[in-house]
């Protein structure tokens, strides 16, 4: 990853992993592919992740990690993640993830406010 | 095959004790394997987390004691993880080369990957290697550790597994080995075989129930990744003390996000490495004000410098910045952005319309492209045609080609792009006719496709990504907004201020508030309250509250939720971003921060935000305007300046130099003309004009005034009773004539200009003239000189150089030179030490330059026009004032010279000499020069009048007459005379005194002639001498009284001069003099002036003579002469159109128009004497 170009990176709107596109379509988000299925589904790529996205994190050990918990990126696996995503997921696949019995979280900074 | 296998991993071992010996490079790699090893010891703790526990160095004893442990029992154990781990490695090497895509990917997930995927993975292996069982197996296996075994797998490293013989791992758990195994291997089983028993009723479920509990089995996983800590708010999240600690660490700016993958980078690297990297984390926000570090997360910030070293653009080194656990947030803070709306406004970052704005049509769902209106730049293939008619074709085949065209749109294009106009599709039809479709229905047939893009009313729609926006702080320009704003259906342009605020919102500019603005909080906490800001910082505004309970207090409140407050009727100017910057006007209405102002200037009624607007400082009242003051004087534009003559409160009235009048706005203003009291101009008549003088236009209204202003050829004078335009006018400095000096500054004495102007301006006679200067090398120069007086008083030295008025000295006593007034000096002989008179050096002089003149009647007669001048008009008209009179007396002036001439030649050509001496080369000269010109003609009008030659002289110097009369006329002592006269004619000069006195003498018989030039001692003679000679006796008799030496000149009148003067002309001076004149007028004066000069007889000759001397000798040069009798001859021909060559000439700079004129006036002088002779 390193080294390689900083472009056509993709950050998942649901996990703030952040990949290459083709890397999404080749095997989907490491963290959410149960539930979004991107992989080989360049459509649900598009939909589900976002190019605009806004700081870096190397997660080396999310178990561990203050950022991670922060962040929510706890039981993730470790990698690049966004800080920010912009970007709205469409809504069927936020009804989805509700019926996954995950409260989906915008990475987009919206409920800053709130939750503080 | 458990025998194979421990033959293998006896082979292992002694592989291992060889790398012992040779530590370094292998070592590593197997101590990796020791170390997946020793974690499959510490127990099948699932190796999803094998990170951590792996961060153990060293495994060397471990490794001794983990061979033991294998040697002894069976693979079962260390099957799976150590296959997983080797193939693990092996990814990452794969990774570390960048091979694949793939690879990489996988290694950016820290090498983990699905179970699925290892299933896919296995399958494909298969189908390729053919190997049956094994991965079946595995696949038992990876039930086992489904959960804790995600490490990856990569289809390679079944190679390396298969090199190692490897299989035999996969093997059935051998008793002795469970009994060896540690206490979790028998749960590890029990699990195992739970699961077994799982799988079976999973098995026997039916499809839609397994994929459910599929689903069920994933989704809880994912929600447990997923919700993990979603219930937990955040605020609970907030780091303590046992969390790990953030440290700052400084990178090169813009190169963060590179070293955050370069840390990525690294971590997969050592992953499974001695040293693995023991930061927890790293990140980066990029551009802003955390730029320039990254931020890491580690337990102590040994780890940092581990992690970090050697990394390009991070320098751990540096000091590292401890981020407080407060502050940890913060780092992390993310701020939503702003949610574009449809009406918004953006502006484009690149492209053909970079910069330009649009209007945001819709926005997709995803909000990250949205579709804007712009304003197309098309210029519908014109230059296709004019510049490169080839491009259509080069464009599809020709690389090169498309790139300079890609080019073209991409990167010059901004300075090249066509101008924003709306869509056309006439002009479109003309040449692209194929590109052009229309997609609008039939009703609107608004809609074109042209060159792929879409065209709708006229604007250009056009997907952008957001990232391609700008959408904050877009500053929407109203000419702009104007611009895209659609037109209604009745053809008014309708204007949605909403959308505007909608952009405008939040881009408060920071100086939109300034302290005492009153505003309102309209949003937020302290929503409601109002009053008056004290300071702005940053975004936060503090306000001192004046309504409500709060009242007194000092809130601080962020600027957005921020508005002013204004009523109406309230006088405002708008300020900020504003197309009506800087306008002020009354509000009218106000409509939430929509305020409609009616302008002061315009009447016009405005609408622009609150935001935008101030109070309009009433305080203005000072008279200022900003830096502008009344009377100041601005420039308008570099051709343009004008003088403030009213100050509005935002506004300002200006009398620009062509005279009229301009509203302006201090911004307008291109720059201040600071007032230069030193500017110096000449008037109409060429004296000098400054600032603080009163001057009198020459015609118009003939208003006069104190100048304000010189700038250029204009003056802008302040007239105190004039209403308008708060009492200043402009004129040019051509058409104002000089009332007083400011401070009674003497215009005459130092003045540069020609007092023989202002003398006629006296007489409503214009025809300034030039004073002629002096040619040629100043004869003082290489004398020997004392100073007479000042700080070098009695310095002895040599004329260096010279200046009209001053000498530069080298001294004698010490190598020094000094500057002294020429006036101050005395020459001496070089040897004898001896005071020598200059006069002396003025007879060669005279004798080389002036006597020409003199001789040729041409000036002479020249110069008695001069004064004449007036005379010229009204030749024998005595109407003229007592002047032309005079002239008539002049001639006999001119008669008069006869005497002196008579007299002697000599006489005459000293006169001229003297004149020089002390007229050109001294103070006198210089100012006297043309003072003393007109002066000494007049003085000799009146000298002729006296009857003495030398009188003229005399009476310009009162006093000396006395001494020339005592003198004598004889000639030598005529000289002499004239050497002490050269002198006090220039005192004459300097001091006004005497000629008033003098004019006063001479007033008795004529007080008119003294008003008119009071301060001008020569002037005063010719009057006088022009009053005396219109009766013959009295000039004779008075002129020599006049001088105040009443007793002497009279004596001396009748004494020297006279009685030989007298002689000759006898009491009939005039006639003779006319007879002269007529004969110069009519022949010699064109002809023969040469003829005329020697002949004393002849007064026209020798009156001349005396004048030219008398005028500045050295301003007539030869070549002028012959210029001059060539004018006059003209003039003679043409008449009355002599006056008009004169004035021609009198344009002209210097001697020249002098000499030219003077001649001119000669003639018609010599015929209006002849005709009053006639």
């Amino acid at each position: 990853m390193a080294g390689v170009s900083m472009r056509d990176l993709r950050a998942c709107m649901v996990c703030s992993i952040v990949q290459r596109f083709s890397d999404f379509r080749a095997r989907g988000c490491p963290n959410c592919e149960p539930i979004l299925g991107l992989a080989n589904h360049p459509e649900a790529i598009q939909d589900c992740t976002s190019r605009v996205f806004e700081g870096l994190i190397t997660m080396a050990q999310p178990t561990q990690s203050w950022v991670a918990k922060w962040q929510r990126l706890e039981g993730y696996v470790p990698g690049v993640y966004a800080v920010k995503v912009v970007g709205e997921l469409p809504r069927d696949i936020v009804s989805a993830l509700e019926g996954e019995g995950v409260k989906y979280i915008p990475r987009d900074g919206r409920d800053v406010d709130e939750d503080r | 095959m458990a025998a194979s296998n421990f033959a293998n991993q006896t082979f292992d071992e002694s592989e291992e004790e060889d790398e012992d010996f040779n530590p370094q490079p292998v070592a590593a790699s197997d101590d990796e394997n020791e170390g997946v090893e020793g974690d499959g010891d510490a127990g099948p703790k699932p190796s999803r987390s094998n990170s951590a526990p792996r961060v153990r160095p060293g495994n060397d004893s471990e490794d001794e004691s983990t061979l033991k442990r294998r040697g002894i029992s069976p693979r079962r154990r260390n099957g799976r993880p150590n296959d997983e781990a080797d193939e693990g490695i092996d990814d990452e090497l794969d990774g570390d080369n960048g091979d694949d895509d793939e690879g990489e990917g996988e290694d950016l997930n820290g090498g983990l990957d699905d179970d699925d995927e290892d299933e896919d993975d296995d399958e494909d292996e298969e189908a390729v290697t053919g190997r049956p069982r094994k991965r079946r197996r595995k696949g038992g296996l990876n039930q086992f550790f489904e959960e804790e075994a995600e490490v990856d797998e990569d289809d390679d490293a079944e190679d390396d597994e298969d090199d190692l013989g490897n299989d035999g791992f996969v093997a059935d758990t051998h008793p002795d080995d469970l009994a060896a195994l540690p206490e979790g291997t028998e749960t590890d089983d029990r699990r195992h075989r739970e699961l077994d028993r799982r799988r079976e009723m999973e098995a026997s479920m039916d499809a839609e129930r397994q994929a459910e509990a599929l689903r069920e089995r994933y989704g809880r996983r994912a929600a447990a990744a997923l919700t993990e800590s979603v219930v937990v708010p955040k605020r609970l999240l907030l780091p303590g003390v046992d969390d790990p600690r953030i440290w700052g660490v400084k990178c090169k700016v813009g190169k963060e996000k590179e070293v955050i993958m370069s840390i990525m980078k690294r971590m997969q690297e050592r992953q499974h490495t001695k040293q693995p990297m023991q930061i927890l984390s790293a990140f980066e926000r990029g551009a802003g004000p955390m730029a320039g570090y990254i931020y890491v997360e580690a337990v102590q910030n040994a780890h940092i410098e581990n992690a970090l070293d050697g990394i390009m653009n991070v320098y751990p080194r540096s000091k590292l910045n401890l981020v407080s656990v407060k502050e940890m947030p913060d780092l992390l803070r993310v701020t939503k952005t702003e949610e574009l709306q449809i009406g918004a406004y953006v502006r484009v970052k690149r492209g053909l319309y970079t910069g330009d704005l649009g209007v945001v049509e819709d926005v997709e769902s995803n909000g990250l492209s949205v579709t804007v209106r712009l304003v197309p730049r098309l210029n519908y293939g014109i230059d296709e045609d004019d510049k490169n008619p080839m491009l259509g074709v080069n464009a599809k085949g020709d690389p090169l080609a498309k790139r300079k065209r890609m080019n073209a749109v991409g990167t010059n294009v901004v300075a090249t792009r066509p101008p924003q106009r709306l869509f056309s599709e006439n002009e479109a039809k003309k040449r692209h006719q194929r590109y052009l479709a229309s997609t609008g229905g039939a009703l609107t047939g608004k809609a074109w496709n042209y060159k792929n893009e879409t065209y709708e009313d006229g604007f250009l729609i056009k997907d952008f990504r957001i990232q391609h926006l700008i959408t904050q702080n877009v500053n929407p320009k109203l000419d702009e907004v104007t611009k895209l704003t659609k037109g209604a259906e009745d053809g008014t342009e309708r204007l949605d201020l909403e959308s505007l605020a909608q952009s405008l919102k939040n881009n408060t500019a920071e100086n939109s508030y300034q302290s005492g603005d009153h505003v309102e909080v309209y949003d937020g906490e302290q929503k409601g309250i109002s009053g008056r800001t004290i300071s702005v910082a940053g975004n936060i505004v503090s306000i001192r509250v004046e309504e409500g309970e709060l009242a007194g207090q000092v809130v601080d409140v962020p600027m957005k939720g921020l508005r002013k407050r204004f009523r109406e009727g309230d006088h405002v100017q708008v300020i900020g971003g504003s197309r009506y910057r800087d306008e002020v006007g009354m509000i009218l209405r106000i409509k939430d921060d929509r305020v409609t102002v009616l302008t002061d200037m315009s009447m016009q009624e405005i609408t622009v935000f609150s935001k935008d607007l101030r109070e309009a400082g009433d305080a203005t009242g000072d008279g200022r305007l900003g830096n502008y003051d009344i009377h100041d004087l601005i420039q308008m534009d570099p051709a343009t300046v004008g003088c403030v003559v009213k100050v509005d409160r935002e506004s300002m009235r200006v009398l620009d130099q062509n005279g009229s009048i301009r509203q302006m706005l201090p911004s307008q203003v291109t720059n201040k003309i600071e007032q230069r009291k030193d500017a110096i101009a000449t008037d109409r008549n060429g004296s000098e004009i400054r600032y603080g003088d009163i001057v009198r236009e020459a015609g118009g209204e003939s208003k006069s005034g104190v100048i304000i202003h010189i700038h250029r050829a204009f003056v802008f004078v302040h007239n105190r009773t004039q209403p308008e335009n708060a009492g200043v006018f402009v004129a040019r400095c051509v058409n104002v004539t000089t009332v007083a000096a400011k401070g009674g500054r003497a215009t005459a004495a130092d003045a540069k200009t020609n007092m023989a102007m202002h003398s006629k301006n006296g007489d409503g006679a214009h025809a300034p003239m030039a004073p002629p200067k002096s040619v040629g090398r100043d004869r003082m120069i290489g004398k020997t000189v004392t100073v007479r007086k000042g700080p070098y008083k009695g310095v002895l030295g040599i004329v260096k150089n010279t200046t009209e008025t001053t000498a530069r000295i080298e001294m004698h006593s010490k190598a020094k030179v000094i500057t002294v007034n020429k006036d101050e000096l005395i020459v001496k002989d070089p040897i004898t030490g001896q005071t020598i008179d200059m006069s002396r050096f003025g007879g060669p002089r005279a004798s080389g330059s002036s006597r020409p003149n003199y001789s040729s009647g041409s000036t002479t007669t020249s110069r008695i026009p001069n004064d004449w001048s007036a005379g010229s008009r009204t030749p024998m008209g005595a109407g003229d004032g007592g002047r032309t009179p005079a002239w008539g007396a002049s001639a006999r002036t001119a008669a008069w010279a006869p005497h002196s001439s008579s007299s002697g030649g000599v006489d005459g050509g000293r006169t001229p000499a003297w004149k020089p001496q002390s007229g050109s080369q001294t103070a006198y000269g210089g100012a006297g020069n043309m003072t003393s010109y007109g002066g000494t003609t007049t003085g000799f009008g009146g000298s002729g009048g006296g009857g003495g030659g030398r009188t003229p002289a005399w009476s310009s110097s009162a006093r000396t007459p006395h001494a020339g009369g005592e003198h004598g006329f004889s000639t030598s002592d005529g000289f002499d005379s004239f050497a002490s006269g050269g002198r006090t004619p220039a005192q004459g000069a300097t001091s006004g005194s005497r000629t008033p006195a003098w004019g006063g003498g001479g007033g008795g018989g004529s007080s008119t002639f003294s008003a008119p030039t009071p301060g001008k001692p020569y002037d005063a003679p010719t009057p006088g001498g022009a009053r005396l000679h219109e009766d013959f006796p009295t000039p004779y008799g008075s002129t020599a009284p006049t001088p105040a030496a009443s007793a002497s000149t009279p004596r001396f009148a009748q004494d020297a001069p006279t009685p030989r003067g007298w002689e000759a002309g006898g009491g009939n001076a005039p006639t003779p003099t006319a007879g002269a004149a007529r004969g110069a007028n009519t022949e010699p004066l064109l002809n023969s002036r040469f003829e005329a000069a020697p002949t004393p007889g002849v007064g026209g000759g020798m009156t001349p003579a005396p004048y030219g001397s008398g005028g500045g000798v050295g301003g007539y040069g030869g070549g002028g002469m012959e210029l001059m009798r060539r004018r006059l001859q003209l003039g003679w021909a043409r008449g009355r159109g002599i006056s008009i060559v004169m004035r021609s000439d009198d344009s002209d700079s210097g001697s020249a128009g002098v000499g030219s004129f003077v001649p001119c006036w000669a003639g018609l002088g010599g015929l209006g004497w002849a005709c009053a002779v006639a």
